[in-house]
């Protein structure tokens, strides 16, 4: 029988020599959590789309000023003439009822509606981390003294309470309107926080954290707190546009951000009486106010599916 | 207290349920000396685990106490030191290492920080000192290229390299003491021998003494220094290892080492098994907690046995009023194992006979 002839596979003077534990194919690419979550936000479309329009949006409300000149409060002198001019190429919104620039006007209340939102989704998600922590981690007395305490703030209805409220202790300034909606937004995210702690304290992590001596503070804000953190950022998307359509209400109704601080709900509840003349007036910041809270959403649920709790992959 | 490391005294952990007070650990005693390795045997449910937990007091008080007993660490008791005396004791002089490295590491921490963590708390050690450690410490355990790999998150560990990482962990303050709770269950077998000799290894280099808990008795076999049987939650024999394989003493120690299959053993012959099941821990009878299973048992054995040495061994203790090594008894514990066995055989006819006829 023909012996067939060794074949030489032992690499060539020139050629490369591959370290054995670690040929190309077999070296994985590390990602960290981050980049992993980053690559599932990049894979849902909607959620991309909604976080260019709002990245466009809040370049224009903070940024626009530095390009568009106009100002919102300045009434020019020929306003009996310029006043509800339909959009045209010197004021692409349209001019309001005395003659005010919509598009600034816009910007300028979106600016503070924005900030409203942000701030006050700030606020309460302190307010509910902290609280719901406390809850979720110890439990017994102290959860049921704390949720007691919620469901207090639950079982009134928000809206009636914010107007009572606002009419009392508001003075139409934004920051009013900041801790008056962030002292009541906390709530729903108490109640997911606790309900997270309440999950995760049973986890093994947990009791091998303790093991090393790790006291309750470190537990919780520094061995729990990331592995909760992905509901909380979802809720606090969403807590945005939700608190954008709140002072927008508000504000609607005359209680939140009043004149002369522009804002699109009090833009909405002035162009309502010129509807038939100057319909742009009431659409322009209803529209803005959909649009960013549809957004909002859209982002808010790509952000959802990204930070799924079977969040490791190899 | 003066000689011992660790010394446990008639602990009884005992866990409040709706069903009532299920007696996990019923009063065990047994001692570690500095350096040395003891195993925890039994089988799942003797209160291996739980005995492990409450050395540290990991165990949650509302449903579970400490109704007896002391543990004496170092000269302290360590059931009545107030909580922050005890968080320096756990990690800085007492390292522990769990079950299943999969769910005991935090996905969201990087392993370099997770060791550092231990190293902050007890050594004092700054941020950069401390990640400078966790790195030497991971190439202590193995882990290759361990300056990048520090970085990384458990999720992108294997098993092995997981519980290698949990070694660091545990051993990175330098304990006096290590509790290993069935480091291996969840490991392949190929990875088991190398996460033992690791073990091994480092409790021989730095003198820690060390508790392995399993099930495995040939990982007892080859490392370990003293035995102790464990069953429904009390200790049925105690003896260093070649003591405890050569001349096993309680009948339930001989049923585990008889349970082994071995190699020079005819292949057709039957498993020998312990029959029946241990007993509801809810209300574990008075006497023998064995003595159900027991083909030795007597009626004396309705009283519970003491844990005492054999007659001219100090060190080799068993719980039980029977000498196995008496030829008559185990004449009569042979006619036993019979008449179960017939019994057993008698029963299965019975049943596939009911079976059968049901089917036609």
């Amino acid at each position: 029988m023909d012996v067939p002839q060794q074949v030489d596979l032992s690499p060539g003077e020139n050629e490369p020599f591959w370290e054995l534990d670690e040929t190309p194919e077999l070296v994985q690419k590390r990602r960290s959590q981050g980049r992993i979550i980053f690559d599932r936000f990049v894979r849902h479309r909607g959620a991309i789309v909604g976080f260019f329009f709002l990245t466009v949006l809040f370049l224009f409300c903070f940024l626009g000023p530095l390009f568009w000149r106009l100002d919102p409060d300045l009434i020019p002198n020929d306003v009996i003439t310029s006043r509800f001019t339909a959009p045209d190429a010197a004021h692409p919104f349209g001019t309001d009822w005395i003659a005010r620039d919509e598009l600034a006007r816009a910007l300028a209340g979106g600016r503070i509606s924005l900030l409203v939102a942000l701030t006050s989704m700030a606020g309460a998600i302190i307010l509910g981390v902290g609280i719901g922590s406390f809850a979720g981690f110890y439990g017994g007395i102290i959860d049921n003294l704390l949720m007691r305490f919620t469901d207090v703030y639950l079982a009134v209805p928000l809206y009636l309470l914010l107007f009572v409220l606002s009419a009392t202790f508001t003075d139409g300034s934004p920051k009013s309107v900041v801790i008056l909606i962030s002292i009541f937004g906390w709530t729903y995210a108490a109640r997911l926080v606790r309900g997270e702690y309440l999950a995760h304290r049973e986890r093994e992590y947990v009791l091998a954290a303790r093991a090393i001596g790790a006291k309750n503070l470190s537990l919780m804000f520094r061995h729990i707190l990331p592995n909760v953190a992905g509901p909380i950022i979802v809720n606090a998307t969403l807590l945005i546009g939700s608190n954008v359509i709140l002072e927008s209400v508000l504000s609607y109704f005359g209680f939140g951000i009043k004149a002369p601080n522009p804002s699109w709900g009090n833009m909405v509840a002035d162009g309502q009486g010129y509807f038939d003349q100057a319909p742009w007036l009431v659409f322009v910041p209803a529209l803005l106010i959909f649009l960013t809270v549809l957004s909002v959403n859209i982002v808010g649920d790509g952000l959802r599916d990204a930070l799924d709790p079977h969040m490791t992959e190899r | 207290m003066g000689k011992y490391l660790l010394e446990i005294q008639e602990l009884k952990t005992y866990f409040k349920t709706k069903a009532g007070r299920v007696r996990a650990v019923d009063g065990i005693s047994f001692s570690v000396l500095p350096g040395e390795k003891v195993a925890l045997v039994g089988e799942s449910g003797c209160g291996k685990s739980v005995t492990a937990l409450s050395i540290m007091r990991l165990i949650d008080q509302p449903p579970g106490e400490y109704a007896n007993g002391s543990i004496w660490f170092d000269g302290q008791d360590l059931l009545e030191l107030p909580e922050s005396a005890l968080r320096k004791i756990r990690g800085g002089q007492i390292g522990m290492i769990f079950q299943d490295p999969m769910t005991c590491l935090n996905p969201t921490m990087t392993v370099a920080n997770q060791i550092a963590e231990g190293l902050k708390i007890h050594l004092k050690l700054s941020g950069k000192q401390a990640h400078q450690r966790a790195i030497s410490l991971l190439e202590q355990v193995g882990i290759p290229d361990a300056a990048a790999r520090g970085n990384a998150y458990p999720h992108q560990f294997s098993g092995g390299m997981r519980q290698r990482v949990m070694i660091a962990i545990a051993l990175a303050c330098n304990p006096k003491l290590l509790i290993a709770d069935e480091p291996t269950t969840a490991l392949d077998v190929t990875v088991q021998a190398q996460i033992l000799e690791l073990i091994n290894g480092v409790c021989s280099n730095f003198g820690t003494a060390l508790i392995l808990i399993t099930h495995d008795l040939g990982v007892v076999a080859s490392m370990i220094d003293r035995v102790v049987v464990m069953y429904a939650g009390k200790v049925v024999e105690t003896a260093p290892t070649e003591e405890l394989f050569t001349n096993p003493r309680h009948p339930y120690t001989l049923g585990l080492l008889a349970s082994i299959p071995r190699l020079d053993e005819a292949r057709t012959d039957e498993l020998k098994t312990i029959e029946g099941a241990p007993p509801n821990l809810l209300n574990p009878p008075a006497g023998c907690p064995f003595m159900p299973r027991c083909v030795f048992a007597r009626n004396i054995c309705r009283t519970l046995p003491p844990l005492d040495p054999l007659a001219g061994q100090e060190a080799h203790l068993k719980a039980c009023w029977v000498d196995v090594t008496d030829p008559q008894e185990q004449l009569y514990a042979e006619n036993r194992r019979q008449a179960r066995l017939e019994n057993v055989k008698a029963l299965t006819k019975e049943a596939a006979a009911l079976q059968t006829i049901e089917e036609q």
